[in-house]
Parts: C-alpha cells; sequence; structure tokens
C-alpha cells in the first residue's frame, strides 16, 4: 500500500486552487533544498568563520561556537529565514483545506469510527495527560502540536499531519511511492529471513500510515498502535477504516505501555526517536524489549541524520532544532542508541544500525534503523 | 460553514511557541515572508491562468501552443506597455518617491 498520497475519506478535499498552493511550497522548498542549503557548509568556510575569527581572533571550535559562527553569515540567515518561512506556509497550504472541510471530515470520523462491522478499534484514555515534552511543543511547526483534541470528533492534528507530512516530503525529494513501513518490510526480507509477524506493535504511530501499510501487506497480522494524541489516533482509526484495514489504535504514553510482557512478534517504531527526550526515548527502549516476544524483533527507524562526518555538518543539520520545534533533534542526532538498546536487554552481537535507501525518490534520500531480537 | 479567510485564521492562531529570527531586521524578515507568501499566491495565479488557456484553446480547437504565441501590434501592443508601465511604477513608487530620508 503506498502511505503518501492516499485518498480516503477522512482527508480534506482540496480545491485545485489549494492544491496549486501545495505544489507551489513543495516546488519551493525543493529548490531551497537542493540548491540553496547544499552551500551552507561552503559558506561556513568563506563567510561563518573568518566573521568569527574577526570578531573573536580565533577560528569556531565547540558546537556553540559553530553555531555562533552560522549565525554570522550573511548567506546562512538568509538561508534559515527562507526556510523557516517555507516551512510555515506548508501548515498554512494544508491548514487551510483542513479547517474549511473540517464539518465533512469529523462527520465522516464519526460514521466509520462508530460503524457496528468496523474492523479495527480505538482505545482512548481520558484520565491520560499527554506528555508535555511532546504534547506543549509545535513539532516541525504543526500548529497546535501532535496533542490537540477540540471535540469527540475532531481530527485536525492528524490531517495536518498527513497533509503536511506530504508536502513536507515531496519537498524534500522524497517519493510519492516511498514508505517507511515499507522500507522496514523489505529491511525483514533481506536481513531476517523474510520474516512476518502475527502479532505487531507501531509504537508513536501518529496519523497511522505507517500502522495501516503493514496490515495491506500482510492481511493476517494483528496490529497494534500506540500515540498520545487523541485527534490523531480518531483520525488513524478513521483512516485505518476507510481503507479498509484493521488496525487497533491505543492512547498511551511510548515510555509506559499497557500491555502485557512478551505480547508481541515484532516492535516497530517510525519517526519516534527524534520526537522525544533521553529519558523518555530510554523508556521507550525499554519498552520495546519488555514487549516482544522471545525470538521477536524490534526496529526502531527514524531520519537519517546521524553520524554527520564534521562538527560544522552536524550544526548546519541542528538547524530544526532551532527553527524548527524539534527540540530533541540533536538529542537524537547525537545518541548513542546502540547503548540504549543493549541497556534495554538486548545482546550486543546482534543489535545493528542500518543505513537504509529510500523505495522511491531521489538517490540521497535515506532512512536510519536500528534493530534488536530478543533472545530465545 | 467556514470561509477561507476563517479557515486560515483558524490555523494562525492555533500556533504555540515563539518565532526565533534568523536575519538581523525583523522589518526585513517580515518581509522577506511576505514576499515569499506572494511568490507562492502568484504560482497559484499562474495555475488558473494555465487552466484558462487551455480551456479557450480547446474552445478554439487549436493547440494551447499556438494560443500563447499570439502576439499584438499597433494599438493594442501599446495598450499592453502602458499596463506594463503602471504595473512597475505601482510596485516600484518607493524606489522613485522624491522625498528624502527622513532623520530620527
Amino acid at each position: 500500500m503506498k502511505v503518501r498520497d492516499v485518498q480516503h475519506a477522512v482527508l480534506p478535499r482540496t480545491t485545485a486552487e489549494e492544491g496549486s498552493r501545495q505544489n507551489a511550497v513543495v516546488s519551493l522548498r525543493r529548490l531551497l533544498n537542493s540548491k540553496v542549503r547544499p552551500r551552507n557548509v561552503g559558506i561556513f568556510e568563506s563567510e561563518a568563520a573568518p566573521a568569527f575569527a574577526e570578531r573573536h581572533g580565533r577560528q569556531p571550535q565547540s558546537h556553540e561556537e559553530v553555531r555562533e559562527a552560522f549565525l554570522m553569515s550573511p548567506g546562512y540567515r538568509m538561508w534559515s529565514a527562507a526556510n523557516r518561512s517555507a516551512q510555515e506556509m506548508i501548515w498554512v497550504s494544508v491548514g487551510e483545506p483542513t479547517y474549511r472541510d473540517l464539518e465533512r471530515m469529523e462527520q465522516a470520523t464519526k460514521e466509520l469510527i462508530e460503524a457496528d462491522d468496523k474492523l479495527g478499534s480505538l482505545s482512548l484514555d481520558s484520565s491520560y495527560d499527554p506528555s508535555p515534552e511532546v504534547a506543549d511543543v509545535d513539532i516541525h511547526l504543526q500548529p497546535g502540536g501532535y496533542a490537540m483534541n477540540r471535540s469527540d470528533y475532531d481530527v485536525v492534528s492528524g490531517a495536518l499531519y498527513e497533509c503536511g507530512g506530504n508536502v513536507f516530503s515531496f519537498g524534500q525529494g522524497i517519493g510519492r511511492g516511498d514508505s517507511k513501513a515499507g522500507v522496514i518490510m523489505r529491511l525483514l526480507n533481506e536481513e531476517f529471513d523474510g520474516f512476518k509477524p502475527a502479532k505487531m506493535l507501531d509504537i508513536g504511530c501518529s496519523a497511522g500510515a505507517a500502522s495501516a501499510a503493514y496490515p495491506a501487506e500482510w492481511p493476517d497480522v494483528e496490529i497494534h498502535a500506540v500515540d498520545l494524541g487523541a485527534g490523531m489516533l480518531r483520525y488513524g482509526h478513521a483512516r485505518a477504516e476507510s481503507l479498509g484495514v484493521a488496525v487497533h489504535f491505543h492512547q498511551m504514553d511510548a515510555s509506559d505501555m499497557r500491555f502485557e510482557d512478551e505480547s508481541f512478534d515484532l516492535v516497530v517504531s517510525h519517526n519516534l526517536m527524534h520526537e522525544i527526550g533521553e529519558e523518555k526515548r530510554r523508556a521507550m527502549i525499554g519498552e520495546s524489549f519488555r514487549l516482544a516476544r522471545p525470538g521477536g524483533i524490534v526496529i526502531h527507524q527514524d531520519v537519517a541524520i546521524r553520524n554527520q562526518p564534521t562538527l560544522v555538518h552536524e550544526i548546519e543539520r541542528d538547524w530544526d532544532t532551532h527553527f524548527n520545534g524539534e527540540v530533541h533533534w540533536n538529542t537524537y542526532a547525537t545518541a548513542n542508541l546502540q547503548a540504549d538498546m543493549i541497556a534495554a536487554g538486548f545482546p550486543e552481537d546482534n543489535v545493528v544500525e542500518h543505513d537504509l535507501s529510500a523505495l522511491h525518490g531521489m538517490a540521497n534520500n535515506r532512512w536510519y534503523a536500528i534493530s534488536g531480537r530478543k533472545p530465545i | 460553514m467556514t470561509n477561507q479567510a476563517q479557515a486560515i485564521a483558524a490555523l494562525i492562531e492555533s500556533a504555540r511557541g515563539q518565532r526565533p529570527q534568523s536575519l538581523d531586521n525583523r522589518e526585513a524578515e517580515e518581509t522577506l515572508n511576505i514576499a515569499l507568501a506572494l511568490l507562492v499566491e502568484l504560482s497559484v495565479a499562474n495555475d488558473r491562468i494555465d487552466r484558462l488557456e487551455r480551456l479557450v484553446a480547446e474552445m478554439r480547437g487549436e493547440d494551447v501552443a499556438t494560443l500563447r504565441d499570439i502576439r499584438y501590434e499597433g494599438e493594442v501592443a501599446e495598450q499592453r506597455q502602458d499596463a506594463t508601465d503602471a504595473l512597475l511604477m505601482r510596485a516600484l513608487r518607493v524606489l522613485i518617491d522624491p522625498r528624502a530620508q527622513a532623520n530620527e
């Protein structure tokens, strides 16, 4: 199943003009990413470091000094201002059709999640107070954040996440045929002898695109998906029902999930690690070990921003921490995830980091994953 | 029923946190944001013109490239030139404003 650009009942119905606007933002971001941003590291040498040296009488050394130097460069500042503006326009371009079409979307959601013959389920926990380190931040500037929940049938956060994610991804050069779930299924085929789970868990599922892609490929799998946002989960549930796949959605914290030990053959997370702090990440990885059955596989997939060749490259990538609401971006980029996996209980010799090519899109689009297998 | 302006306002008003600035000057940064938004809107308007051109070409039974290659001379060309000159005068008014920069 495709996960990007999928048509379903809860998606806002965009007008031709709104579609033109989203395409224009994609084009603007594609130009910034392919033609302007690649100059930043060179600009550091030609503008930033000399400006720093003139002010301080020496070259920048530390993380903070390299960042200070970057911000002394007119070329970097102009790119940064334009990139922030383009990121904000993503949300305007998808937010207008979402709020304009919201009445219909909420009605469609109500009908799908209250249908007698639905395939999956939705379990919301009204006593759960979404973790503030995620809920209180407009991550990647998504207005209202991941945990926004405006009413009993609210789906705004899920719609913004899916539609904004598409505009973002296409502007990164990620192809319409790419799929994070597809990348993990390919990894299981190639590195784990075509392992297919009977029961699996998707932690931090957001709008449920990956969660729905697994049962579309493996019709017999029982899949459970966890997130902290009620609006996200409601949207993901209605989306999956509209697409005709069974997913069981639960509102839980990734660091403390209410499932029995050793419940799942496969535990995955997609793009979760960079959205949470160090303590919660370690607890989440610990939970993934606890919930895996003996012989079960755990794969945490995320963005490929780790292992930058120099400090200058690392700070250039760290833009998102300061300008894009990705407060844990660099924490993730520089974390020792192998140590986290081993501390959770995985044997050292079966924890593997993977540099994965995307299924579709520009050749330089990669995904990161770390896997471990629970001993029998 | 939510109209377009209400929908955009709902989105804008739901944003939280602070807005870090990249440029030295806040006015310059905000002007850049407006210019980029207008660039996007120009692209939207170009798509609308393109749709109309294709429809007109279809109604005339000709290729859209033929329709786009229509050129005018004489009085019509002069009218277009006047309109272009006026557009530039409106857009670049501040560059030809005779008043000197006021001191504080």
